[in-house]
Protein backbone atom coordinates (compact mmCIF):
# COMPACT_ATOMS: atom_id res chain seq x y z
CA UNK A 1 0.00 0.00 0.00
CA UNK A 2 2.63 2.15 0.90
CA UNK A 3 5.58 3.81 -0.94
CA UNK A 4 8.64 3.66 1.15
CA UNK A 5 10.87 6.47 0.63
CA UNK A 6 14.09 6.20 1.92
CA UNK A 7 15.88 3.16 2.95
CA UNK A 8 17.15 2.18 5.89
CA UNK A 9 20.73 1.27 5.37
CA UNK A 10 23.90 1.09 7.53
CA UNK A 11 24.60 2.07 11.16
CA UNK A 12 23.78 0.90 13.85
CA UNK A 13 20.60 -1.84 13.91
CA UNK A 14 17.27 -0.21 15.62
CA UNK A 15 17.17 -2.82 18.13
CA UNK A 16 20.68 -2.20 19.20
CA UNK A 17 19.56 1.39 20.19
CA UNK A 18 16.31 0.02 21.03
CA UNK A 19 17.82 -2.50 23.70
CA UNK A 20 20.43 0.47 24.48
CA UNK A 21 18.12 3.09 25.03
CA UNK A 22 15.63 1.40 26.80
CA UNK A 23 18.36 0.34 29.44
CA UNK A 24 20.22 3.31 29.69
CA UNK A 25 17.59 5.13 30.45
CA UNK A 26 16.28 2.67 33.23
CA UNK A 27 19.76 2.99 34.83
CA UNK A 28 20.03 6.77 34.92
CA UNK A 29 16.31 7.04 36.42
CA UNK A 30 17.03 4.28 39.15
CA UNK A 31 20.50 5.86 39.58
CA UNK A 32 18.94 9.01 40.68
CA UNK A 33 17.39 7.10 43.43
CA UNK A 34 21.14 7.51 44.97
CA UNK A 35 19.22 10.83 46.16
CA UNK A 36 16.73 8.97 48.10
CA UNK A 37 19.49 6.50 49.77
CA UNK A 38 21.79 9.90 50.04
CA UNK A 39 19.75 12.20 51.49
CA UNK A 40 21.10 14.51 49.33
CA UNK A 41 19.84 16.12 46.01
CA UNK A 42 22.97 16.05 44.52
CA UNK A 43 22.60 12.73 41.90
CA UNK A 44 19.38 14.93 40.09
CA UNK A 45 21.58 15.20 36.66
CA UNK A 46 21.03 11.34 35.96
CA UNK A 47 17.61 12.70 34.74
CA UNK A 48 19.11 14.76 32.33
CA UNK A 49 21.07 11.99 31.37
CA UNK A 50 17.89 9.23 30.83
CA UNK A 51 16.40 12.27 28.61
CA UNK A 52 19.57 11.85 26.41
CA UNK A 53 19.20 8.28 26.13
CA UNK A 54 15.69 8.14 25.52
CA UNK A 55 15.90 11.48 22.78
CA UNK A 56 18.62 9.20 21.35
CA UNK A 57 16.42 6.03 20.76
CA UNK A 58 13.36 8.35 20.02
CA UNK A 59 15.05 10.01 17.26
CA UNK A 60 16.17 6.43 15.58
CA UNK A 61 12.45 5.28 15.95
CA UNK A 62 11.03 8.33 14.05
CA UNK A 63 13.40 7.62 11.35
CA UNK A 64 12.12 4.25 10.91
CA UNK A 65 8.33 5.27 11.41
CA UNK A 66 8.80 8.55 8.87
CA UNK A 67 10.54 6.52 6.44
CA UNK A 68 7.39 5.57 5.33
CA UNK A 69 5.20 8.39 3.83
CA UNK A 70 2.86 8.60 7.01
CA UNK A 71 1.85 12.24 4.94
CA UNK A 72 1.60 14.49 8.30
CA UNK A 73 5.14 15.89 8.73
CA UNK A 74 7.74 14.54 11.40
CA UNK A 75 6.68 16.89 14.06
CA UNK A 76 3.51 15.00 14.56
CA UNK A 77 5.52 11.66 15.71
CA UNK A 78 6.70 14.34 18.43
CA UNK A 79 3.29 15.61 19.54
CA UNK A 80 1.90 12.00 19.57
CA UNK A 81 4.66 10.67 21.67
CA UNK A 82 4.44 13.20 24.31
CA UNK A 83 0.70 13.14 24.58
CA UNK A 84 0.45 9.56 24.80
CA UNK A 85 3.42 9.60 27.37
CA UNK A 86 2.76 12.23 30.08
CA UNK A 87 -0.58 10.26 30.48
CA UNK A 88 1.76 6.88 30.84
CA UNK A 89 4.26 8.60 33.41
CA UNK A 90 2.19 10.66 35.35
CA UNK A 91 -0.32 7.25 36.33
CA UNK A 92 3.11 5.37 36.79
CA UNK A 93 4.52 7.91 39.50
CA UNK A 94 2.03 6.51 41.80
CA UNK A 95 3.91 3.65 42.16
CA UNK A 96 6.95 4.83 44.17
CA UNK A 97 10.11 2.80 43.84
CA UNK A 98 8.78 0.97 40.97
CA UNK A 99 8.12 3.97 38.85
CA UNK A 100 10.17 3.89 35.82
CA UNK A 101 9.70 0.12 35.18
CA UNK A 102 6.00 0.83 35.53
CA UNK A 103 5.98 3.51 33.32
CA UNK A 104 7.97 1.26 30.39
CA UNK A 105 4.62 -1.11 30.74
CA UNK A 106 1.94 1.67 31.34
CA UNK A 107 3.57 3.10 28.30
CA UNK A 108 4.22 0.68 25.70
CA UNK A 109 0.38 -0.41 26.48
CA UNK A 110 -0.95 3.03 25.72
CA UNK A 111 1.42 3.16 22.45
CA UNK A 112 0.44 -0.44 21.82
CA UNK A 113 -3.45 0.25 21.42
CA UNK A 114 -3.09 3.67 19.61
CA UNK A 115 -0.39 1.69 17.18
CA UNK A 116 -3.46 -0.78 16.53
CA UNK A 117 -5.62 1.97 16.39
CA UNK A 118 -4.08 3.63 13.60
CA UNK A 119 -2.76 0.92 11.35
CA UNK A 120 -6.19 -0.90 11.70
CA UNK A 121 -8.93 0.86 12.60
CA UNK A 122 -7.28 3.94 10.17
CA UNK A 123 -6.70 1.80 8.08
CA UNK A 124 -2.70 3.06 7.96
CA UNK A 125 -1.43 -0.38 6.81
CA UNK A 126 2.47 0.81 7.90
CA UNK A 127 4.43 -2.26 9.09
CA UNK A 128 6.33 -0.38 11.48
CA UNK A 129 3.81 1.41 12.44
CA UNK A 130 2.42 -0.49 15.66
CA UNK A 131 6.11 -1.05 17.14
CA UNK A 132 6.98 2.73 16.34
CA UNK A 133 4.07 4.23 18.26
CA UNK A 134 4.96 1.95 20.94
CA UNK A 135 8.66 2.74 21.05
CA UNK A 136 7.82 6.34 20.74
CA UNK A 137 5.03 6.29 23.85
CA UNK A 138 7.84 4.97 26.10
CA UNK A 139 10.27 7.61 24.84
CA UNK A 140 8.10 10.32 25.95
CA UNK A 141 7.30 9.29 29.32
CA UNK A 142 10.82 8.26 29.99
CA UNK A 143 11.97 11.77 28.86
CA UNK A 144 9.96 13.35 30.78
CA UNK A 145 10.53 11.55 33.95
CA UNK A 146 14.01 11.84 33.65
CA UNK A 147 13.02 15.80 32.98
CA UNK A 148 10.95 15.05 36.40
CA UNK A 149 13.81 13.45 38.03
CA UNK A 150 16.00 16.96 37.02
CA UNK A 151 13.85 19.59 37.89
CA UNK A 152 12.58 17.83 41.66
CA UNK A 153 15.07 15.00 42.52
CA UNK A 154 12.88 12.28 42.69
CA UNK A 155 10.18 10.37 40.26
CA UNK A 156 7.16 9.95 42.71
CA UNK A 157 3.79 11.23 42.45
CA UNK A 158 4.85 13.37 45.94
CA UNK A 159 7.87 14.53 44.98
CA UNK A 160 6.36 16.08 41.82
CA UNK A 161 3.35 17.42 43.51
CA UNK A 162 4.79 19.18 46.85
CA UNK A 163 7.62 21.52 47.08
CA UNK A 164 8.05 24.10 49.95
CA UNK A 165 8.41 27.80 50.41
CA UNK A 166 11.08 29.58 52.99
CA UNK A 167 9.59 32.97 54.48
CA UNK A 168 11.38 34.32 56.81
CA UNK A 169 13.30 31.37 57.74
CA UNK A 170 9.88 28.89 58.04
CA UNK A 171 9.68 26.31 55.55
CA UNK A 172 6.11 25.92 54.70
CA UNK A 173 5.11 23.18 52.54
CA UNK A 174 3.59 24.39 49.37
CA UNK A 175 1.89 22.55 46.15
CA UNK A 176 2.36 26.00 43.82
CA UNK A 177 6.19 25.07 43.83
CA UNK A 178 6.87 21.59 42.39
CA UNK A 179 6.58 20.24 39.02
CA UNK A 180 3.26 19.35 38.54
CA UNK A 181 2.00 22.84 40.66
CA UNK A 182 3.87 25.02 38.38
CA UNK A 183 2.98 23.70 35.35
CA UNK A 184 6.85 22.92 34.68
CA UNK A 185 5.62 19.71 33.47
CA UNK A 186 4.27 21.34 30.27
CA UNK A 187 7.71 23.57 29.23
CA UNK A 188 9.22 19.54 30.24
CA UNK A 189 6.62 18.31 27.12
CA UNK A 190 7.33 21.38 24.70
CA UNK A 191 11.23 20.97 25.73
CA UNK A 192 11.43 17.00 24.80
CA UNK A 193 8.47 17.31 21.98
CA UNK A 194 10.70 19.39 19.98
CA UNK A 195 14.33 17.72 20.73
CA UNK A 196 12.90 14.29 19.67
CA UNK A 197 11.34 15.32 16.41
CA UNK A 198 13.94 17.73 15.41
CA UNK A 199 16.82 15.50 14.55
CA UNK A 200 14.75 13.70 11.90
CA UNK A 201 13.60 16.58 10.50
CA UNK A 202 16.41 18.19 10.14
CA UNK A 203 18.97 15.79 9.09
CA UNK A 204 16.61 14.06 6.20
CA UNK A 205 17.02 13.93 3.03
CA UNK A 206 19.66 12.25 0.51
CA UNK A 207 22.58 12.82 2.36
CA UNK A 208 21.36 11.32 5.81
CA UNK A 209 23.99 9.47 8.07
CA UNK A 210 22.83 7.96 10.77
CA UNK A 211 25.74 9.16 13.42
CA UNK A 212 24.92 12.69 12.13
CA UNK A 213 21.47 12.44 12.99
CA UNK A 214 22.13 10.58 16.58
CA UNK A 215 24.75 13.00 17.61
CA UNK A 216 21.97 16.04 16.58
CA UNK A 217 19.43 14.08 18.93
CA UNK A 218 22.43 13.85 21.73
CA UNK A 219 22.58 17.95 21.30
CA UNK A 220 19.40 18.61 21.34
CA UNK A 221 19.14 16.51 24.60
CA UNK A 222 21.89 18.18 26.59
CA UNK A 223 20.50 21.46 25.52
CA UNK A 224 17.44 20.90 26.82
CA UNK A 225 18.48 19.64 29.83
CA UNK A 226 20.05 22.79 30.28
CA UNK A 227 17.36 24.37 30.03
CA UNK A 228 15.34 22.08 32.17
CA UNK A 229 18.55 22.67 34.90
CA UNK A 230 17.99 26.13 34.96
CA UNK A 231 14.74 25.49 36.01
CA UNK A 232 15.98 23.02 38.27
CA UNK A 233 17.22 25.92 40.45
CA UNK A 234 13.75 26.51 42.35
CA UNK A 235 12.79 23.15 43.26
CA UNK A 236 16.54 21.83 44.22
CA UNK A 237 19.42 22.91 46.34
CA UNK A 238 21.50 25.46 44.29
CA UNK A 239 24.70 23.29 44.80
CA UNK A 240 22.60 20.15 43.13
CA UNK A 241 21.18 22.70 40.05
CA UNK A 242 24.78 23.61 39.60
CA UNK A 243 26.16 20.35 38.80
CA UNK A 244 23.01 19.54 36.43
CA UNK A 245 23.95 22.98 34.75
CA UNK A 246 27.34 22.02 34.39
CA UNK A 247 26.98 18.43 32.94
CA UNK A 248 24.36 20.08 30.55
CA UNK A 249 26.64 22.84 29.54
CA UNK A 250 30.18 19.99 28.86
CA UNK A 251 27.66 17.54 27.17
CA UNK A 252 26.10 19.97 24.75
CA UNK A 253 29.75 21.91 23.92
CA UNK A 254 31.32 18.45 23.36
CA UNK A 255 28.09 17.10 21.52
CA UNK A 256 27.56 20.60 19.42
CA UNK A 257 31.15 20.57 18.77
CA UNK A 258 31.21 16.67 16.91
CA UNK A 259 28.09 17.75 15.01
CA UNK A 260 29.15 20.33 13.55
CA UNK A 261 32.59 18.62 12.82
CA UNK A 262 30.03 15.60 11.32
CA UNK A 263 28.32 18.15 9.41
CA UNK A 264 31.44 19.54 7.55
CA UNK A 265 32.20 15.58 6.68
CA UNK A 266 28.97 14.62 4.89
CA UNK A 267 28.77 18.42 3.32
CA UNK A 268 30.18 18.48 -0.49
CA UNK A 269 31.85 21.57 0.42
CA UNK A 270 32.68 23.88 3.06
CA UNK A 271 33.73 27.84 3.73
CA UNK A 272 33.96 29.57 5.95
CA UNK A 273 31.62 33.02 5.14
CA UNK A 274 32.26 34.72 8.33
CA UNK A 275 29.08 36.06 9.10
CA UNK A 276 30.85 39.27 10.84
CA UNK A 277 33.06 40.31 9.29
CA UNK A 278 36.87 41.58 10.70
CA UNK A 279 36.81 45.36 10.38
CA UNK A 280 40.43 46.02 12.36
CA UNK A 281 42.20 45.79 9.28
CA UNK A 282 40.82 48.63 8.00
CA UNK B 1 10.45 10.24 -6.09
CA UNK B 2 8.58 13.68 -5.14
CA UNK B 3 6.86 14.12 -1.61
CA UNK B 4 3.14 14.47 -3.30
CA UNK B 5 3.37 10.95 -4.82
CA UNK B 6 4.79 9.20 -2.18
CA UNK B 7 1.97 9.92 -0.19
CA UNK B 8 0.05 6.56 1.16
CA UNK B 9 -2.62 5.28 -0.27
CA UNK B 10 -4.41 4.42 3.05
CA UNK B 11 -7.88 4.96 1.06
CA UNK B 12 -10.93 5.57 2.78
CA UNK B 13 -11.83 1.65 2.95
CA UNK B 14 -13.00 0.83 5.88
CA UNK B 15 -11.89 -2.41 8.14
CA UNK B 16 -15.17 -3.65 9.72
CA UNK B 17 -13.12 -6.55 12.30
CA UNK B 18 -10.86 -3.46 13.42
CA UNK B 19 -14.02 -1.01 13.76
CA UNK B 20 -15.54 -3.93 16.27
CA UNK B 21 -12.57 -4.54 17.77
CA UNK B 22 -12.26 -0.80 18.79
CA UNK B 23 -15.43 -0.75 20.01
CA UNK B 24 -15.38 -3.82 22.35
CA UNK B 25 -12.00 -1.89 23.51
CA UNK B 26 -14.28 1.14 24.14
CA UNK B 27 -16.92 -0.94 26.45
CA UNK B 28 -14.30 -2.58 27.79
CA UNK B 29 -12.30 0.38 29.12
CA UNK B 30 -15.65 1.94 30.25
CA UNK B 31 -16.55 -1.11 32.19
CA UNK B 32 -13.20 -1.00 34.09
CA UNK B 33 -13.89 2.36 34.59
CA UNK B 34 -17.03 1.26 36.09
CA UNK B 35 -15.75 -1.18 38.76
CA UNK B 36 -13.15 1.22 39.95
CA UNK B 37 -15.04 4.42 40.22
CA UNK B 38 -18.66 3.90 39.40
CA UNK B 39 -19.81 7.47 40.28
CA UNK B 40 -17.68 10.68 39.24
CA UNK B 41 -15.24 8.39 37.80
CA UNK B 42 -17.54 7.12 35.23
CA UNK B 43 -18.93 10.40 34.11
CA UNK B 44 -15.51 12.27 33.97
CA UNK B 45 -14.98 9.41 31.39
CA UNK B 46 -18.01 9.58 29.45
CA UNK B 47 -16.90 13.31 29.29
CA UNK B 48 -13.62 12.97 28.31
CA UNK B 49 -14.81 10.21 25.52
CA UNK B 50 -17.50 13.19 24.44
CA UNK B 51 -14.66 15.92 24.22
CA UNK B 52 -12.56 13.68 22.47
CA UNK B 53 -14.60 12.74 19.61
CA UNK B 54 -15.78 16.15 19.25
CA UNK B 55 -11.72 17.60 18.13
CA UNK B 56 -11.30 13.75 16.32
CA UNK B 57 -14.28 14.94 14.38
CA UNK B 58 -13.19 18.94 14.18
CA UNK B 59 -10.21 18.25 13.06
CA UNK B 60 -11.95 16.82 9.70
CA UNK B 61 -13.11 20.17 9.34
CA UNK B 62 -9.63 22.25 9.35
CA UNK B 63 -8.38 22.75 6.20
CA UNK B 64 -4.82 21.15 6.33
CA UNK B 65 -2.58 21.48 3.48
CA UNK B 66 0.82 20.85 4.77
CA UNK B 67 3.79 21.14 2.77
CA UNK B 68 2.36 21.31 -1.13
CA UNK B 69 0.36 24.50 0.40
CA UNK B 70 2.82 26.23 1.54
CA UNK B 71 4.03 25.81 -2.53
CA UNK B 72 0.95 27.01 -3.42
CA UNK B 73 0.01 23.72 -4.96
CA UNK B 74 -2.78 22.49 -2.62
CA UNK B 75 -6.02 24.23 -1.04
CA UNK B 76 -5.57 24.63 2.59
CA UNK B 77 -3.12 26.15 5.49
CA UNK B 78 0.15 25.87 4.54
CA UNK B 79 0.93 23.76 7.52
CA UNK B 80 0.52 19.85 9.44
CA UNK B 81 -2.15 19.26 11.94
CA UNK B 82 -0.20 18.77 14.54
CA UNK B 83 0.54 22.80 14.52
CA UNK B 84 -2.42 23.60 13.68
CA UNK B 85 -4.36 21.82 16.39
CA UNK B 86 -0.85 23.29 19.05
CA UNK B 87 -1.96 26.65 17.95
CA UNK B 88 -6.16 27.19 17.15
CA UNK B 89 -7.22 24.15 19.88
CA UNK B 90 -4.84 24.99 22.32
CA UNK B 91 -5.98 28.47 22.22
CA UNK B 92 -9.91 27.12 22.82
CA UNK B 93 -8.76 25.51 25.52
CA UNK B 94 -6.74 28.05 27.28
CA UNK B 95 -10.08 29.91 26.83
CA UNK B 96 -12.14 27.98 28.04
CA UNK B 97 -9.93 27.13 31.28
CA UNK B 98 -10.57 31.20 32.33
CA UNK B 99 -14.16 30.72 31.98
CA UNK B 100 -13.80 27.22 33.83
CA UNK B 101 -15.71 29.16 37.05
CA UNK B 102 -18.94 30.13 35.21
CA UNK B 103 -20.19 26.43 35.03
CA UNK B 104 -19.74 24.02 32.14
CA UNK B 105 -21.70 25.75 29.40
CA UNK B 106 -20.72 29.19 29.74
CA UNK B 107 -16.90 27.23 29.73
CA UNK B 108 -17.44 25.40 26.64
CA UNK B 109 -19.02 27.55 24.41
CA UNK B 110 -16.05 30.55 25.35
CA UNK B 111 -13.84 27.12 24.47
CA UNK B 112 -15.77 27.09 21.14
CA UNK B 113 -15.64 30.41 20.52
CA UNK B 114 -11.89 30.77 21.33
CA UNK B 115 -10.83 27.97 19.07
CA UNK B 116 -13.60 29.18 15.64
CA UNK B 117 -12.22 32.83 16.37
CA UNK B 118 -8.36 31.51 16.24
CA UNK B 119 -9.38 29.38 13.23
CA UNK B 120 -10.92 32.41 11.76
CA UNK B 121 -7.49 34.77 12.10
CA UNK B 122 -5.69 31.73 11.00
CA UNK B 123 -7.83 31.29 7.79
CA UNK B 124 -8.06 35.00 7.01
CA UNK B 125 -4.09 35.58 7.41
CA UNK B 126 -2.78 32.67 5.47
CA UNK B 127 -5.61 34.04 2.04
CA UNK B 128 -4.42 37.44 2.66
CA UNK B 129 -0.54 36.04 1.94
CA UNK B 130 -1.85 33.69 -0.37
CA UNK B 131 -3.45 36.41 -2.12
CA UNK B 132 -0.97 39.48 -1.75
CA UNK B 133 1.85 37.93 -0.96
CA UNK B 134 2.30 34.75 -3.32
CA UNK B 135 -0.23 36.65 -5.87
CA UNK B 136 -2.48 33.31 -6.47
CA UNK B 137 -6.21 33.38 -6.15
CA UNK B 138 -8.17 30.99 -4.02
CA UNK B 139 -9.61 27.52 -6.05
CA UNK B 140 -10.71 24.10 -4.79
CA UNK B 141 -9.24 21.34 -6.54
CA UNK B 142 -11.61 18.74 -5.53
CA UNK B 143 -15.35 20.38 -6.44
CA UNK B 144 -16.69 22.22 -9.41
CA UNK B 145 -18.58 24.76 -7.68
CA UNK B 146 -17.99 26.16 -4.15
CA UNK B 147 -20.96 24.16 -2.01
CA UNK B 148 -21.86 27.42 -0.40
CA UNK B 149 -21.36 30.28 -2.45
CA UNK B 150 -21.46 28.45 -5.69
CA UNK B 151 -18.82 30.49 -7.58
CA UNK B 152 -17.08 28.27 -9.93
CA UNK B 153 -13.49 26.98 -9.15
CA UNK B 154 -11.97 25.57 -12.40
CA UNK B 155 -11.25 28.46 -14.06
CA UNK B 156 -8.88 30.07 -11.19
CA UNK B 157 -6.62 26.33 -10.88
CA UNK B 158 -3.06 26.60 -11.97
CA UNK B 159 -2.42 23.87 -14.35
CA UNK B 160 -0.67 20.97 -12.46
CA UNK B 161 -1.59 21.56 -9.24
CA UNK B 162 -4.57 20.23 -7.04
CA UNK B 163 -5.79 23.76 -6.51
CA UNK B 164 -4.84 26.25 -4.28
CA UNK B 165 -5.45 29.38 -2.06
CA UNK B 166 -8.34 28.77 0.55
CA UNK B 167 -11.64 28.74 -0.65
CA UNK B 168 -14.49 30.29 1.11
CA UNK B 169 -16.29 26.78 1.70
CA UNK B 170 -12.75 25.21 3.28
CA UNK B 171 -12.69 28.81 5.35
CA UNK B 172 -15.88 28.08 6.73
CA UNK B 173 -15.05 24.26 7.54
CA UNK B 174 -11.50 25.89 9.39
CA UNK B 175 -13.94 27.84 11.47
CA UNK B 176 -16.33 24.57 12.37
CA UNK B 177 -13.32 22.53 12.95
CA UNK B 178 -11.84 25.32 14.66
CA UNK B 179 -15.08 25.83 17.28
CA UNK B 180 -15.53 21.58 17.58
CA UNK B 181 -11.84 20.85 18.58
CA UNK B 182 -11.82 23.94 21.04
CA UNK B 183 -15.09 23.30 22.88
CA UNK B 184 -14.07 19.29 22.93
CA UNK B 185 -10.38 20.45 24.26
CA UNK B 186 -12.51 22.58 26.85
CA UNK B 187 -14.69 19.61 28.23
CA UNK B 188 -12.04 17.08 28.95
CA UNK B 189 -10.14 19.79 30.48
CA UNK B 190 -13.08 20.48 32.52
CA UNK B 191 -14.17 16.92 33.27
CA UNK B 192 -10.64 16.28 34.60
CA UNK B 193 -10.57 19.26 36.75
CA UNK B 194 -13.89 18.83 38.38
CA UNK B 195 -13.12 14.76 39.69
CA UNK B 196 -9.20 16.42 40.93
CA UNK B 197 -11.14 19.33 42.79
CA UNK B 198 -13.21 16.15 44.35
CA UNK B 199 -10.42 13.68 45.27
CA UNK B 200 -7.37 15.16 45.56
CA UNK B 201 -7.34 16.98 48.66
CA UNK B 202 -8.94 13.77 50.63
CA UNK B 203 -5.74 11.78 48.54
CA UNK B 204 -3.44 14.54 49.56
CA UNK B 205 -4.57 15.78 52.58
CA UNK B 206 -4.61 19.28 52.16
CA UNK B 207 -7.46 21.83 51.85
CA UNK B 208 -8.82 22.43 48.03
CA UNK B 209 -7.42 25.72 48.25
CA UNK B 210 -3.95 24.38 48.82
CA UNK B 211 -4.22 21.64 45.82
CA UNK B 212 -5.77 23.83 42.95
CA UNK B 213 -2.07 24.55 41.23
CA UNK B 214 -1.95 20.76 41.45
CA UNK B 215 -5.56 20.06 39.95
CA UNK B 216 -5.25 22.79 37.66
CA UNK B 217 -2.09 21.86 35.97
CA UNK B 218 -2.34 18.02 35.88
CA UNK B 219 -5.92 18.35 33.57
CA UNK B 220 -4.22 21.11 31.67
CA UNK B 221 -1.46 19.10 30.87
CA UNK B 222 -3.80 15.35 30.43
CA UNK B 223 -5.88 17.78 27.98
CA UNK B 224 -3.59 18.83 25.95
CA UNK B 225 -1.79 15.38 25.83
CA UNK B 226 -5.26 13.98 24.97
CA UNK B 227 -5.65 16.96 22.60
CA UNK B 228 -2.27 15.58 20.66
CA UNK B 229 -3.77 12.42 20.65
CA UNK B 230 -6.81 12.63 19.09
CA UNK B 231 -5.26 15.26 16.65
CA UNK B 232 -2.40 12.70 15.36
CA UNK B 233 -4.80 10.73 14.69
CA UNK B 234 -7.26 12.54 13.22
CA UNK B 235 -4.04 12.71 10.88
CA UNK B 236 -3.19 9.80 10.20
CA UNK B 237 -7.31 9.05 9.04
CA UNK B 238 -6.54 12.19 6.85
CA UNK B 239 -3.31 11.45 5.72
CA UNK B 240 -2.05 14.67 6.42
CA UNK B 241 -4.06 16.88 3.88
CA UNK B 242 -7.95 17.96 3.68
CA UNK B 243 -9.37 20.47 1.70
CA UNK B 244 -12.05 20.78 4.35
CA UNK B 245 -15.92 19.46 4.36
CA UNK B 246 -16.10 18.99 0.60
CA UNK B 247 -13.23 17.13 0.39
CA UNK B 248 -13.87 13.39 -0.35
CA UNK B 249 -11.52 12.09 2.31
CA UNK B 250 -14.26 14.05 4.93
CA UNK B 251 -16.08 10.73 4.24
CA UNK B 252 -13.84 8.77 6.10
CA UNK B 253 -14.80 10.07 10.05
CA UNK B 254 -16.39 7.34 11.12
CA UNK B 255 -13.22 5.89 11.23
CA UNK B 256 -11.34 8.93 13.24
CA UNK B 257 -14.64 8.63 15.45
CA UNK B 258 -14.28 4.95 16.62
CA UNK B 259 -9.99 5.72 16.96
CA UNK B 260 -10.54 8.85 18.75
CA UNK B 261 -13.15 7.48 21.46
CA UNK B 262 -11.09 4.64 21.85
CA UNK B 263 -7.91 6.77 22.37
CA UNK B 264 -9.50 8.95 24.54
CA UNK B 265 -11.20 6.06 26.79
CA UNK B 266 -7.87 4.93 27.02
CA UNK B 267 -6.08 8.09 28.14
CA UNK B 268 -9.16 9.65 30.27
CA UNK B 269 -8.96 5.57 32.35
CA UNK B 270 -5.21 6.38 33.18
CA UNK B 271 -5.97 10.30 34.01
CA UNK B 272 -9.07 8.77 36.20
CA UNK B 273 -6.58 6.22 37.74
CA UNK B 274 -4.05 8.16 39.36
CA UNK B 275 -6.85 9.41 41.99
CA UNK B 276 -8.97 6.55 42.28
CA UNK B 277 -6.26 3.97 43.21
Amino acid sequence: MTVKIEVIAGGIPHTKIMVGGIIASLVCLYLSYLNVVTGTEMFSFFGGLAVVAALIWGSNTIKVLCSYGIGTGVPSAGMIAFGSGVIAMLLATKFGIAAPIVTLVLAAVVGLILGYLSNEVLNMKIPAMVQSLTELAVVGAFTLMGFAVLMTGGFTFAALTAGSVTIMGLSLPSYQVSFIGGSLIATAFMLGALAVQHPFNACLGPGWTQDRMLMLAAECGFLSMFVAAIMSFALITTGSALISLVVALVGWGYTYMQYIGLSKRDAASWLDAKPIPDVEGH
Amino acid sequence: MTAVAAKPAAGGAMNPTAMVVGLVLLVIILGICWKVSPGLGLMALIGMVVGGVLIGFGTHFVPVGGAPAAMGQAPGIATGVAMLAAGAGLAGLFGGAWAAEQGLVVAVVTGAIGGGLMMAITCMMVNFIYVFGMGIPAASGKVKVDPITGDTQPEFKSQGTEGHGLPFVSFVGGVIGGILAGGGGTLIYLMLLDLYKATLPTLMKATEAQIMPVAISAAGIFAVGMFLVNAVLTAYNITGTIEGPHDPKFKRWPRAVVASAVASALCGLAAILIVVV
